[in-house]
């Protein structure tokens, strides 16, 4: 693999528009050398190139339905329209001229095309053009001449091509082709393929095409992005472990479908991190400061509560629970929203938990708006459009009849209806950053338009650079595409969860309103870490995707996740302590390390005898420089029964999850100790989840039998 | 000099364009309208609304502005009539009257026939603009100015209907 050569993806507009000669200059360098490295690519371009070919071809003798005009009548409607000038003499010395019918046939071929039809019609290899192409730098002109034409056979223009039937000279071809594919100038001009570095051949692709296409090939199957599991990593060889904060909770809802169905989740739909942090846990926020009083700024956002215990899986090891507790904002103390919500009424919605759901979810969030807030509502389906522009809550008569009015039909075309609202969020933002947020509800089944998540993905990144903010709500089952809806949330500043009940609408919408709208903390990252003296191996219990390089927490130019009011993240760590006898299958291969002996302590006896440090940089939703806080853990030796209620319940939910996946490092975790472990933690249960959960580890055992 | 009258003029470079790009616009109106009178009608108001212009101000881009001008034309009258939607999916296919041609060989008549129902099937966006880039022969600078939608839009739409034309007409039955 040459690593010189550019890559292009053959989904990518741009690889279109350059088959088509609509590209030029920087666009056209960087897509030339890509394809002249690449005989997929150049494949691909003589297929374009003969289906424009044909396209040209069908659509000249495509029959015009609508009868031509007679010239005279165009005349008589013009003179008509003069009131009376037709009599001027020179008026109707016009008019003899239109005498002259021209009808029939009279159709008009842009001569490129004409030659181009040709050249596509040879199916010639993009190679063979470019080298010819250096020789004509008299045929790079982008001006068309439209040619006038009584027959098909019959050509004005010099002769540059030949009738679409048979097949042309190559020079002819070549000629062509050139000609509609840019200046000579924009060759001689190109940038060698290797001064662009990955970054700018990106930048270019996102300033000319946002959005490349992929039409998804399969739209009856759920799609989930698989992540194999974290495994123990040896303090010696890694002591950081990096990761994004993740309060995404989808993953447990839709596992909460499967099982209500019936069936087992797959393993890659069930994301470890996302069942965690479904529960509320009643950790302590940060103390309260109002927003007005200057040490605001001073006072970190959310508050951190570590703990560790026995793992109840693997009694030799040791669990330790890192959260984190946002700040909470009452709707009072936030200012004014701006939301406006991206709704899929393709075909696909239509189904009772789809559409229907989504807008008896809107109507209840309506119903906790303030009056000063704004809704504006963006549909897509085929065409994308504005149902509602941007209106204040105090006129809900009006926002509610647009919802009733919106009705399934069409294909999905997420892309432009993404475009689209953020342009309408853009140009009414909420009075204070971070309150201007797109909510886009969807099945994510984008079929039409561009649904390549990579580039979705850059679309949605560069949009979140606007400032303004994404709630990703996945509805329906079917051909519900949760890798896709993961990623937008998380690439979009945002969140992401997956609504099948009433109830989930009520606790995501309602109960959690002002932690959905209000980030309080952006870019949000934890990097632990180990201290070898107590720790020889450690594990982070999911968070797959969200692993982060080490020098990645440091570095501002990272994306990561989001803390909204009140939200809060928990994270565990399974730790196999240095005093533990270090067999046991999970062990791995111990590193040996030639430089460094490997039980080297530190000398500090205060420092060493801390298990771990957790450093959490985040950064003001509007800022752009981080902050950094620390707060290191020492094991107090709690057996998995002294640990505190919250704690042993995201054990036995972080078991739950492995058993699921049928993890390699479950122990001796099972559907029955799952639910032992869960029980003290399930007492106490205000809001009735946790109830819930050891109601779904029944039906998940009963599946299993 | 008698010809330097400003009437004399503009007759003859409105005669020239309306020689010229009548057929293109009669067909692009009447996809728009489904209506072949009212598409008579607007190719008419926009030949007439040429009149207005001086030839140096469209010189250079007379089909683009004729387009342009046409569609607003269009869509005011879809807008009046509140049928917006009208112009959906499928539509399209009525409109598309059956015109034996003699002549023509036999396969490549299928193909054509093949590549028209694909296209038919397209939704009507990425129909109208497959039509102006390849009936018509716009750059997608044209037509992004043709049809307000923004140069890359147009990309990508033209790509997904590239894409998609590609991949259906590889596996249609030919």
């Amino acid at each position: 693999m040459n690593e010189q050569t550019p890559v292009l993806s053959p989904d990518d507009p741009r690889l279109t528009a350059y088959a088509l000669g609509e590209l030029a200059d920087a666009d056209f360098a960087a897509v030339d050398a890509a394809v002249r490295n690449d005989p997929a690519l150049q494949a691909v371009v003589a297929e374009i190139q003969a289906l424009g070919g044909e396209l040209t071809a069908t659509l000249a003798n495509e029959p015009v339905s609508v009868e031509l005009l007679a010239t005279a009548e165009v005349a008589e409607g013009i003179a008509h329209s003069q009131g009376g000038t037709a009599r001027d003499p020179a008026s109707s010395a016009d008019g003899g001229e239109f005498d002259a019918p021209k009808r029939g046939k009279l159709l008009r071929f842009p001569g490129l095309y004409y030659v181009f039809a040709t050249a596509a019609a040879a199916g010639f290899a993009i190679m063979v053009v470019n080298h010819s192409s250096r020789n004509f730098p008299a045929a790079a002109k982008e001006e068309r001449h439209y040619v006038q034409m009584t027959s098909r056979d019959e050509r004005a223009d010099g002769g540059a091509a030949a009738p679409a039937a048979t097949a042309p000279a190559p020079e002819v071809a070549s000629t062509a082709a050139f000609s509609l594919r840019g200046s000579a100038e924009s060759v001689a001009k190109a940038v060698p393929p290797a001064l662009l570095t990955k970054a700018e051949r990106e930048r270019v692709g996102l300033a000319s095409f946002g959005l490349p296409v992929n039409v998804a090939a399969d739209l009856a199957a759920e799609t989930y992005r698989h992540t194999p599991e974290t495994r123990f990593v040896a303090t010696m060889e890694q002591p950081l472990s990096t990761f994004s904060v993740d309060v995404d909770t989808a993953s447990y809802s839709n596992v909460r479908r499967f099982l209500t169905d019936g069936r087992l989740p797959p393993a890659d739909a069930v994301r470890i991190e996302e069942l965690l942090n479904y529960f509320p846990y009643a950790y302590a926020p940060p103390p309260a400061t109002s927003p007005s009083t200057s040490s605001a700024a001073e006072t970190p956002p959310f508050a951190a509560h570590l703990e560790v215990a026995a793992s109840p899986w693997a009694p030799e090891h040791r669990l330790v629970r890192v959260a984190l507790k946002g700040r909470e904002v009452s709707a009072q103390a936030r200012g004014a929203a701006s939301l406006v919500f991206l709704l899929d009424v393709s075909g696909s919605m239509d189904a009772p938990n789809k559409l229907p759901l989504v807008k008896e979810s809107l109507r209840m969030l309506l119903g906790r708006l303030r009056d000063d807030d704004r809704v504006a509502i963006v549909t897509y389906a085929g065409n994308s459009g504005l149902a509602l522009p941007s209106t204040p809550v105090r006129r809900r008569a009006e926002i509610l009849e647009a919802l009733e009015k919106l009705e399934p039909a069409g294909s999905t075309h997420g892309s432009m209806g993404i475009q689209l609202a953020y342009d309408i969020a853009k140009t009414n933002p909420a009075a204070s950053p971070g309150l201007t947020r797109v909510i886009l509800c969807t099945d994510g089944d984008f079929n039409v338009g561009a649904t390549s998540e990579g580039e979705l993905v850059r679309l949605i990144e560069d949009k979140a650079r606007s400032g303004v903010f994404l709630t990703v709500l996945g509805f329906g089952m079917g051909n519900y595409k949760d890798g896709t809806l993961e990623q937008l949330a998380d690439k979009g500043n945002g969140m992401y969860g997956y609504v099948d009940t009433r109830r989930e609408a009520e606790k995501l919408l309602v109960e959690q309103l002002s932690g959905t709208l209000v980030t309080i903390a952006k870019d949000v990252k934890i990097q632990v870490e180990f201290n070898p003296a107590q720790v020889a191996r450690y594990r982070l219990i999911g968070y797959e995707n969200r692993r982060l390089e080490n020098p990645d927490f440091a570095n501002d130019a990272v994306d990561a996740g989001e803390i909204g009011a009140g939200h809060s993240v928990t994270a565990l760590y399974e730790v196999v302590p240095a005093s533990a006898a270090d067999v046991g299958e999970d062990a791995g291969p111990v590193p040996s390390l030639k430089y460094m002996k490997p039980a080297e302590r530190r000398e500090d006896p205060l420092i060493s005898r801390e298990l771990l440090t957790v450093g959490v940089r985040y950064k003001d939703p509007t800022g752009d420089v981080s902050r950094k806080l620390e707060f290191p853990l020492v094991d107090g030796g709690k057996l998995f029964e002294q640990a505190s209620p919250d704690f042993q319940f995201a054990a036995a939910v972080a078991g739950f999850g492995m058993v699921l996946r049928d993890s390699p490092f479950r122990g001796s975790a099972t559907y029955a100790t799952v639910n032992a472990w869960a029980a003290r933690g399930a007492a106490s249960d205000p809001s009735g989840y946790r109830a819930e959960f050891v109601d779904l580890v029944r039906r998940a055992q009963q599946v299993v039998r | 000099m008698t010809s330097t009258s400003p009437h004399e003029q503009s007759g003859d470079f409105v005669a020239e364009a309306v020689a010229r790009h009548q057929a293109a616009l009669l067909r692009y109106a009447g996809r728009l309208l489904g209506d072949h009178d009212r598409a008579r009608d607007i190719v008419q108001d926009t030949f007439v609304k040429l009149m207005a212009q001086t030839p140096a101000s469209v010189a250079g881009h007379e089909a683009e502005w004729l387009f342009t001008v046409c569609r607003h034309r269009a869509l005011d009258i879809l807008r009046k009539e509140g049928r917006m939607n009208h112009f959906e999916e499928g539509e399209t296919e009525r409109l598309r009257a059956p015109d034996p041609r003699p002549g023509e060989e036999l396969e490549k008549e299928e193909t054509r026939a093949t590549l028209l129902e694909l296209i038919d099937r397209l939704p009507a966006r990425q129909q109208e603009l497959i039509r102006l880039k390849f009936q018509n022969g716009f750059s997608y600078k044209e037509i992004s100015r043709i049809t307000a939608l923004s140069v890359s839009n147009v990309g990508f739409l033209i790509h997904t209907a590239v894409t998609r034309l590609r991949r259906e007409f590889a596996a249609a039955p030919r």
